[in-house]
């Protein structure tokens, strides 16, 4: 398994930072850069390259390689591998790799790294050895030998005093590295409030087709967890209807088999923030059996009506858009239309209609900028986009407009996207029933919320 | 973050003069070596920019006595990047590297060990050896796991030292540490060691595998990888014991680390060839359909390696996700990459009970922007309506439809599949020829276009206009490309067998075949044309019949892979050789050259491949499709250049890669009636050794240039064997 090292590149294709590339000559990462670059370069967009560039070597002592590459917010993350080497390593170690670095610099960006690229260096040596294989990964045990850059740390360097682990200072009071038995938790965690979070986080992604009808519906769900507890504190987490969660994907440190016997989630937890697990919903896990693969299907919280009228040389839209909703409102609703080459000339009217009229205390919060909707032309990537901040229970909203095109025959693409959020409220309906810990004697405090997205790919 | 733009003025490019002044002022007054560390900071910046700080060597070297385990890191972090190419100089550093490898403090002991092994100098290695084998009995677990890699390191650089030195065997005994990453660390490094062609080769007993299993739920994500993957050493020699073993590891599906929901699935189709209880396989080919579904809720780039490998996996294991096309259907939104490979899964997954669905989905593709994706989406109705034929009447509907839209390259596409449609339900369709006809102008692309001339040729007797038609596409004659050209001649032959008695007929086919042996270069079409001149000289009726003979109807039942590769390319589910589809083992496979050789300089050099190996309970199936393994490096798969002389079937394997001379593409091929001469049968033979076993009545000359056209043209139909596919050895297989 070799993964031959990292490359951090800028959003202009620039190398930020790399990990040594021991068993390989110079030239190699510089090969992979050109690759990326190159690709990036042909490719209509940045998103449409393949994600495993095949990568021809410049001379014969150099073999052969594939570069996976990923992009996360300003910068680009490469991961040259040789040999028969599964991608997937490379892409989940590169993920982890990123969620360190968020965990130690708040953000990741160019700038961050650039500021910290002594810590990042080091956090390339702890985390990948020279011959590819993936070590230190997990955070609890990383911050043991690679320090953040925290600010009390900077002040004591400046001031002279050094907490640092000096040479012969021997196993400290508390114990040294790698001396916790659980690789995900370090030994002798202390906080002075025990608490312990959790946030269930949903996101709808469906398509409808012109008829109206849910073509297909998936709910992901994840529950976030953040974990302020002293000692090593055994969780046991058990669910209402866990009925609903399907196809779940744990953390190492749930004991699946405890899970696969009585549905209940026994772990010791990470400390800090971390993904406890993540699950499919599945409304019709009740009806198992049923052949029907409609069974699955989930109510869309919204409507679309549209009326895209093609002309020559141009093309006239009436969209419309409901809320499903009884209870909720809908929030940072977007609407994408994607025009077609060429649209230009967008001419558009906004318009809330009726409904949501019980719902006063929503509206009046945009009283202001009357419904606090707008739109905006993207003409590079011919985009139309609607942003609604608030749609309020059952009120409708609308969008007339038209453009011109430069091809004779407008071909606008045949799918509206819409995006939108909803808070505390969880399609699965999810409830935790009790979170019991033991192994400790305090009484943590516990939290749980729910919060919920969805893209909706709507044809017409 | 709490100072940003703080260090950024390290990356300011320094000069080694400069350097090496401050590191000699540091040594004085250097109150908690504060000035140290920032030089040297500056100096590793310098590094990770590229910036050549080798001519410090001697100068950093000093600061290595500094009781300060930050500077140590940054010491040795150079020491790394030069120590390899200082021969004469590391010397100097060896007694701090003993000194260090006794330390208290286990993090540096194992640092000391690490970068050692970083370095391949035999003065280096010499001092390794010692202390590495103290370090892998070291009471500290991270002083144990670190020193489990070295192992692969040195055996890297000094095979035979490493041999002598016992080091194998300790890390076998490692692999009973009671540390879980040690034992993974142990397993990494006996893996790596036994990929090399020069290894010592990795195999293990039933003992050992229990032991690595018990030591999956305390590993890391990364460890549980190595141990899984490790399972693929182990051969069963019962079927309890790898039904044992799979219900062990079927639990690590619902990880939520991608890379080992693969690697658990990959372990999970190896030890099912070892299977004999049909409902433990089923119950797992069941498991393995919603982690799969998870996969594609992660980013474009796990999506996309993850639906090649759906694709391999449903070709064998059809059970799996059988109800799931849903799952797969393109959002407007996906990248391209992740499109295709959704498409070709839905087609894959098109059954009678879901067809329809499919169909409608396929339609609304055909009105996307994307070029490319609106031909695959419109090729894929075609070969819908071939694999399943309830829903070949509507496919052939929305054909039409979208025919109407004039669409150029909507049409051009239509046509392509059309025709394949003819040839697999004949006297159906052709009632939709005069439609076709009407849209002759929007064809400007040789494949299209011969499409249409080949049914203009075929159909000559129920188009009353045919010879007009072929009139018109003939002034252009001489400048078409040859695909076009081999169409025309051949159809124009056909016509005039049709109609011998018209003269336009007449005129035509004496006109082409004259350009053929007379204007154009191609030697292709030349002694095809003069082939078609004789038989007619000759005998008119005779070349009628030849020409004309009954094709045989198509399928697509051999569009997919050979099992035996199929169980192969398996064995690597997750690898590069999975994402291309290419084993990177396998030489004797039909694969295309090209990418073949491509793969097996890239990813193979120096390592062992994998290949199910034979035991008491390989079950019958897999047993049938065996490949065996050929453990030394072969010279890269022969290329069949072309050569001169007449043009058979199997000439077409190796596709050249340029577009120069292109011997007949697969369409003509199937268009071409007199190919189907003995001869072909010979000169594929050699490449069906493991077809034949499931195939054993496979006479047709076609069947074997499957993989031959690159992944595009493998979707294309084939002729129908009769029985082929239907055996009940082949009950694993989707049809």
């Amino acid at each position: 398994m070799g993964l031959d090292g990292i490359i951090v590149l800028d959003n202009i294709g620039r190398p930020i930072i790399q990990s040594g590339f021991r068993s390989s000559t110079t030239a190699y990462p510089l090969l992979h850069i050109d690759a990326v670059n190159n690709a990036i370069q042909k490719a209509a967009s940045p998103k449409e390259v393949d994600p495993v560039l095949y990568v021809t070597p410049y001379n014969t002592v150099d073999k052969p390689s594939a570069c996976c590459h990923v992009e996360s917010g300003d910068i680009r993350m490469l991961c040259p591998v040789s040999g028969d080497v599964d991608p997937l390593v490379a892409f989940a170690f590169m993920q982890t790799f990123i969620e360190i670095l968020r965990e130690y610099f708040g953000t990741v960006s160019a700038a961050t790294l650039r500021d910290n690229f002594d810590v990042v260096y080091q956090l390339f040596e702890e985390t990948l050895d020279a011959g590819g294989h993936p070590l230190t990964t997990s955070s609890n045990a990383l911050r043991d030998i690679v320090l953040p850059p925290s600010l009390l740390n900077k002040l004591l360097n400046v001031a002279g005093a050094n907490l640092n682990p000096t040479i012969n200072s021997g196993v400290g009071p508390s114990a040294g590295p790698f001396s916790s038995p659980i690789p995900w938790r370090k030994a002798g965690i202390r906080h002075a409030n025990n608490e312990v979070y959790f946030d269930i986080c949903e996101e709808l992604k469906a398509v409808v087709n012109k008829h109206g009808t849910t073509i297909a519906s998936f709910v992901r769900g994840k529950v976030e967890a953040n974990s302020k507890l002293s000692g090593t504190p055994d969780c046991l987490l058990t669910f209402n209807n866990s009925q609903v969660l399907s196809d779940c994907a744990f953390h190492p440190c749930v004991r699946l088999q405890r899970w696969s016997r009585d549905k209940a989630l026994s772990f010791v937890p990470p400390d800090g923030r971390f993904t406890l697990f993540d699950y499919r919903y599945s409304p019709g896990a009740a009806l198992q059996n049923s052949n029907n693969p409609t069974r699955d299907n989930i109510a869309i919280p919204l409507a679309i009506k549209t009326n895209i009228v093609l002309e020559e040389n141009g093309v006239s839209f009436d969209v419309t858009l409901l809320s499903r909703l009884s209870t909720h409102a809908l929030e940072t609703v977007e609407v994408e239309l994607c025009l077609g080459e060429g649209a230009s000339g967008i001419k558009c009217a906004l318009a809330r209609g009726l409904g949501g009229g019980g719902f006063v205390n929503a509206s009046a919060r945009n009283a202001e900028g009357s419904t606090g909707a707008s739109w905006s032309y993207d003409s590079k990537s011919s985009i139309l986009k609607w942003r609604i901040p608030v749609v309020p229970p059952s009120s409708s909203w609308s969008l007339k407009g038209s453009c011109t095109t430069s091809a004779r025959a407008p071909r606008p693409s045949h799918a509206i996207i819409v995006r939108f959020e909803i808070s505390s409220h969880t399609f699965s309906a999810l409830k935790v029933d009790q979170l019991k810990v033991t192994q400790e004697q305090y009484k943590p405090y516990k939290g749980v919320r729910g919060r919920s997205s969805g893209v909706v790919e709507w044809r017409w | 973050m709490a100072h940003p733009g703080q260090d950024a003025k390290f990356f300011q490019r320094g000069k080694i003069e400069e350097f090496r002044a401050e590191l000699q002022a540091a040594e004085a007054k250097d109150k908690r070596f504060v000035k140290r560390k920032t030089v040297l900071k500056k100096i590793v910046a310098n590094i990770t920019m590229g910036t050549d700080m080798s001519p410090l060597f001697p100068d950093v070297v000093q600061c290595l006595g500094t009781p300060l385990l930050e500077i140590k890191k940054m010491v040795y972090l150079f020491l790394v990047s030069y120590g390899r190419s200082k021969p004469d100089q590391i010397h100097l550093v060896i007694p701090n590297f003993l000194q260090d490898c006794n330390d208290r403090n286990p993090l540096i002991r194992a640092l000391a060990i690490r970068t050692m092994s970083y370095i391949p100098i035999p003065v280096v290695t010499d001092s390794l050896s010692d202390n590495l084998r103290h370090a892998l009995k070291d009471r500290d677990p991270y002083v144990r796991k670190t020193a489990a890699i070295c192992v692969a390191k040195l055996y890297a650089a000094d095979p035979r030292r490493a041999e002598k030195g016992g080091f194998v065997e300790m890390l076998r005994d490692l692999m009973l540490d009671s540390n879980a990453t040690v034992v993974a660390n142990a397993v990494a490094a006996l893996s790596e060691i036994g990929d090399r062609q020069d290894g010592v080769t990795f195999k293990l007993n039933l003992t050992i595998a229990n032991k690595l299993l018990a030591a999956i739920p305390e590993s890391s994500e990364w460890g549980q990888i190595y141990l899984l993957d490790s399972l693929l050493r182990y051969v069963p020699e019962r079927h309890a014991d790898a039904e044992l073993m799979a219900e062990r590891i079927i639990v690590q599906l619902q990880h939520g680390n991608s890379a080992v929901i693969l690697t658990t699935i990959k372990a999970l189709l190896y030890l099912m060839n070892y299977m004999e209880n049909r409902e433990l396989i089923d119950y797992i080919c069941k498991k393995m359909g919603p982690p799969l579904v998870t996969l594609l809720s992660s980013g474009p780039e796990v999506q996309y390696v993850a639906l090649r490998n759906i694709l391999l996996i449903i070709q064998r294991r059809p059970s799996v996700l059988k109800n799931d096309v849903r799952v797969f259907f393109c959002k407007y939104n996906d990248p391209i990459y992740v499109k295709l490979a959704k498409l070709e899964i839905m087609y894959r997954l098109a059954r009678a009970e879901n067809a329809k669905e499919v169909l409608a989905e396929l339609q609304e593709y055909a009105s996307e922007v994307d070029l490319d994706f609106v031909r695959k989406a419109v090729r894929s109705i075609g070969r819908l309506a071939i694999k399943v034929e309830a829903a070949a009447d509507d496919c052939i509907q929305a054909l039409l439809d979208l025919i109407e839209t004039k669409v150029t390259y909507v049409v051009q596409e239509a046509v392509i599949v059309i025709k394949d449609i003819f040839r697999r339900y004949p006297g159906r369709y052709e009632g939709i020829i005069p439609t076709l006809c009407e849209n002759l102008d929007a064809l400007d692309e040789p494949e299209p276009k011969a499409a249409m001339i080949w049914i203009l040729g075929q159909f000559a007797n129920i188009i009353d206009n045919a010879d007009e038609l072929l009139d018109d596409l003939c002034y252009t004659f001489l400048e078409e490309s040859t695909e076009v050209q081999l169409a025309l001649l051949t159809a124009s032959v056909k016509l005039f067998i049709y109609k011998s008695q018209a003269d336009r007929a007449k005129e035509l086919v004496h006109k082409i075949l004259k350009w053929a042996t007379e204007e154009v270069d191609n030697p292709d079409l030349r002694d095809r044309g003069f082939m078609y001149w004789r038989m007619l000289a000759v005998n008119p009726t005779v070349a009628g019949e030849i020409v004309l003979a009954e094709k045989p109807a198509i399928t697509t039942d051999s569009d997919r892979m050979d099992r035996g590769a199929l169980d192969q390319l398996l064995l690597h589910t997750g690898t590069l050789g999975s994402i291309y589809h290419k084993n990177p083992e396998a030489s004797s496979h039909k694969a295309n050259p090209e990418l073949l050789l491509m793969i097996n300089q890239t990813f193979i050099r120096n390592a062992a491949g994998k290949a199910l190996k034979d035991s008491p309970a390989l079950n019958p199936q897999s047993r049938a499709v065996l490949v065996p393994l050929m453990r030394t490096q072969l010279p890269p798969t022969a290329v069949n250049v072309p050569g001169p002389g007449p043009v058979e079937p199997a000439s077409e394997k190796p596709p050249s890669p340029t577009n120069a001379p292109v011997p007949p593409s697969k369409s003509d091929l199937s268009n071409e009636d007199q190919i189907s001469s003995p001869s072909s049968l010979q000169e594929t033979a050699p490449s069906t050794d493991d077809k034949a076993l499931t195939d054993p009545n496979d006479n047709d000359p076609y069947s074997n240039l499957g993989g031959a056209f690159g992944n595009y043209l493998v979707d294309a139909p084939r002729p129908m064997t009769g029985t082929q596919g239907r055996h009940g050895e082949d009950e694993d297989l989707l049809f």
